[in-house]
């Protein structure tokens, strides 16, 4: 009898515990969905503001019924801006937390890194603010064609030309065998990204440059990061496109006290233009210490990052004024949906958003877009579905295709934005602007 | 020319800033003889001080360096009492246990910071933060001009305070030899106190000067305790004269550096002459200077 009674207790034990894993049960359950953003850090201010678009996304999407009746939650992983973390909280993320897919990816060097992870595992991650190339050109994933890379730059430095052609000859070598391990990631190539890669960051400011302000001298400044070395690196293609002389392109480390020295070189060598990549606390004491020197280009121009941020303005003053960026959005686009993401976001949260938010915003929908179109919920169907994605963001057209080596990737124009009367407008191109730019710019009297 | 001067200016400026930060390090050196490996942790701790009374109540920077430097002596002094000389008393396998504890105590404060404030970078931005005067074409930042101010008048006092008071002439008898001084009649424990406090005082200042100009965020610590150590091996591991020197030739290096070669090696220019000294003139410019 005794028995007979365990035996009907763990009939019953085992029948909920069974119902309990149902699928019913699981379908009330929310999709999570995994978000690796800087919230500490030197990165804090662009996380920040991309966290809070998420959520905000997040929330309204939740609101219309989620996807599919199911809830969408949101794991933000802090990622601190470090490249090693960012790996962990990714393995994390996929591992312990059962994610589905992965969002966010900001900065460059911690993007490429998680990439790696993501990619070993093909698993899908829909990158929406890491820019470098490389992150979605799976020949730069494979052991050799990390080698190849590392090789190209010894190449530069290189004078003797029996080495050079040596070198050149490992690289073809390295080359073909990177050719051959690709087709290994290939099929289970998991990366896409949503913003342009930064060899076109400054597409827009070409124009710009070619048409209005026709320098016929750069320096370029940069910080010695995957982003800042890459964008340099693609400026100096774009001068010589446009037939600019590069008098002097110049790293620094992050985190320095003091830029005048280096300020007073290129004040020295009198440049028409000067180019800067730049972090935004790096971007502001540029700035602001290039007032001190006063220094008077024709031009102070910025590759979008530091020099677009609400912060930008409060830290650099009334040096931030007049200066000129290149940007990936601006709300006064005519894309549907822009204005209104800026308007709520301000209402929401009482400051201004720009194209750091915007990339959040519109990641979020494409992911809740993926994520009711694919099959399953399995990292295959999830990859076949974001290949196959097509809509319309308020950052622009989602749809992703193959260019310059480059897969996944989404095809974008850039901008340029103009710091006037401390209000961050959108001067070109010429037709899609309402303001008008301003130039030429007297600096010594703009800041007095 | 202009552009010689300008970075002879601006590394002269900087040097500035380092020798106070450096003096401070070498200071603790020469009377415990140990390298205190926190000394760019306690700077952050100041600044966040600093920080906090700009951002809460509006005080200027520079007076609230009347609260920093008191708020960090003591905790200087804290340190000492109840972390360092505890270990001393301990039989221990290692003699370094001292350093090793500055490392942890630099780790903690840098995570205190951290859960209080966050990992956000932080700044104080005054009127007069991009203030500048120009003799000729070369530019002075009106702070940094008002920094070096204030650290020559901080040397003035810590040298008449070793030579001329009592406290001070027992810290320097310490320095040359403790147990000497302790038969003399020289509380040596109180004096390692005072000694740390002070230095950490030191620094608190140099990390309050720099608020107007720089920002601020918990990890900023560890490079500055690099460059107080580099600063302090040029100079001579204990000597005071050594920490000035080593300061200002290390802000001229940085600058020259920028200048002239790249501004990317700026940390490594530091580094090297750090190695460099080493090899060529162990004791640093202590073996010329003497003192």
């Amino acid at each position: 009898m005794r028995k007979l009674v365990t035996l009907l207790f763990m009939g019953f034990i085992l029948a909920g515990s069974l119902a309990l894993t149902s699928e019913q049960a699981r379908a009330a359950d929310p999709i999570k969905v995994g978000i690796l953003l800087p919230i500490t850090g030197k990165h804090a201010k662009f996380g920040e503001i991309e966290k809070l678009s998420f959520e905000m996304a997040v929330a309204e999407i939740n609101k219309k019924g989620g996807v599919n009746g199911r809830l969408i939650k949101l794991i933000i992983e802090d990622t601190t801006g470090k490249p090693d973390v960012g790996r962990s909280a990714a393995e994390k993320l996929i591992s312990q937390d059962k994610v589905v897919m992965l969002g966010g990816g900001y900065s460059s060097s911690v993007t490429a890194a998680t990439a790696g992870v993501a990619i070993n595992k093909g698993f899908p991650f829909l990158v929406n603010t890491g820019s470098a190339d490389i992150i979605t050109q799976p020949t730069a994933h494979t052991p050799s064609g990390k080698k190849a890379a590392k090789l190209k730059k010894s190449l530069k430095k290189e004078k003797d030309k029996a080495k050079i052609a040596k070198i050149k000859k490992e690289i073809a070598a390295f080359q073909a065998r990177a050719d051959k391990e690709v087709e290994r990631i290939l099929p289970r190539f998991s990366i896409f990204r949503l913003n342009p890669p930064v060899s076109e960051y400054a597409s827009g400011l070409e124009g710009f440059l070619a048409e209005v302000v026709k320098p016929k001298t750069v320096a370029i400044l940069h910080e010695n990061s995957l982003f800042g070395t890459k964008g340099a690196a693609s400026f100096e293609k774009s001068a010589k496109r446009l037939g600019i002389k590069v008098l002097l392109k110049e790293g620094y480390d992050a985190g320095a006290v003091d830029f005048k020295p280096l300020l007073a070189k290129v004040k020295s060598k009198n440049p028409d233009l000067v180019y800067m990549v730049s972090y935004i606390l790096d971007a502001s004491l540029l700035m602001n210490q290039s007032m001190e020197l006063k220094m008077n280009p024709k031009l102070f121009a910025g590759a979008a990052a530091g020099f677009t941020l609400p912060e930008f303005k409060e830290n650099a003053g009334k040096a931030s004024e007049k200066v000129v960026s290149a940007t990936l959005w601006h709300q006064s686009l005519p894309l549907p949906g822009a204005k209104e993401y800026f308007d709520k976001f301000r209402k929401k949260y009482n400051r201004d958003t720009e194209y750091h938010g915007a990339e959040a915003y519109s990641a979020a929908y494409v992911i809740a877009d993926v994520l009711k179109r694919a099959k399953s919920h399995k990292a295959k169907d999830i990859r076949t579905a974001l290949a196959q994605t097509d809509m319309m963001t308020v950052f622009g057209p989602v749809k992703f295709v193959s260019y310059k080596q480059m897969i996944n990737q989404n095809k974008l124009e850039t901008y340029v934005v103009q710091w006037i009367d401390g209000k961050l407008r959108m001067i070109w191109p010429k037709n899609l602007s309402k303001t008008h730019y301003v130039y030429p710019v007297d600096w010594l009297k703009e800041r007095k | 020319m202009d552009l010689f001067l300008q970075t002879l200016v601006s590394g002269f400026l900087k040097g500035g800033l380092y020798a106070l930060i450096g003096m401070g390090m070498t200071l603790i050196m020469g009377v415990m003889g140990i390298i205190n490996l926190a000394h760019g942790q306690i700077m952050m701790v100041g600044m966040y001080i600093t920080y906090s009374l700009f951002a809460l109540y509006g005080v200027d920077p520079y007076l609230s360096l009347f609260v920093s430097m008191p708020a960090i002596f003591v905790l200087g002094v804290t340190i000492q009492k109840y972390l360092l000389n505890p270990l001393l008393r301990a039989e221990t396998i290692l003699p370094e246990n001292q350093v090793l504890m500055t490392v942890g105590v630099g780790m903690v404060l840098t995570e205190v910071m951290r859960f209080i404030f966050t990992s956000d970078y932080k700044s104080a931005r005054t009127s007069y933060s991009n203030a500048t005067f120009f003799l000729g074409e070369i530019s002075f930042s009106v702070p940094l001009v008002i920094d070096l101010f204030i650290a020559i008048m901080m040397t003035v006092a810590l040298f008449l305070f070793l030579v001329k008071t009592d406290t001070g002439k027992s810290i320097r008898a310490t320095a040359q030899d403790k147990e000497a001084a302790s038969l003399m009649g020289i509380n040596a424990e109180r004096i390692t106190y005072i000694t740390f406090g002070l230095g950490s005082a030191l620094v608190a200042a140099a990390g309050t000067l720099l608020m107007p100009i720089f920002y601020l965020f918990p990890d900023i610590g560890g490079p500055f305790t690099r460059k107080a150590f580099v600063i302090c091996v040029l100079g001579g591991l204990g000597s005071t004269v050594g920490a000035i020197f080593g300061g200002i030739t290390l802000g001229l290096a940085e600058a020259f550096g920028a200048t002239y070669v790249a501004m990317e090696f700026e940390d490594m220019i530091g580094l090297v002459m750090f190695i460099l000294v080493l090899l060529f003139l162990p004791g640093g410019f202590k073996r010329i200077t003497k003192i």
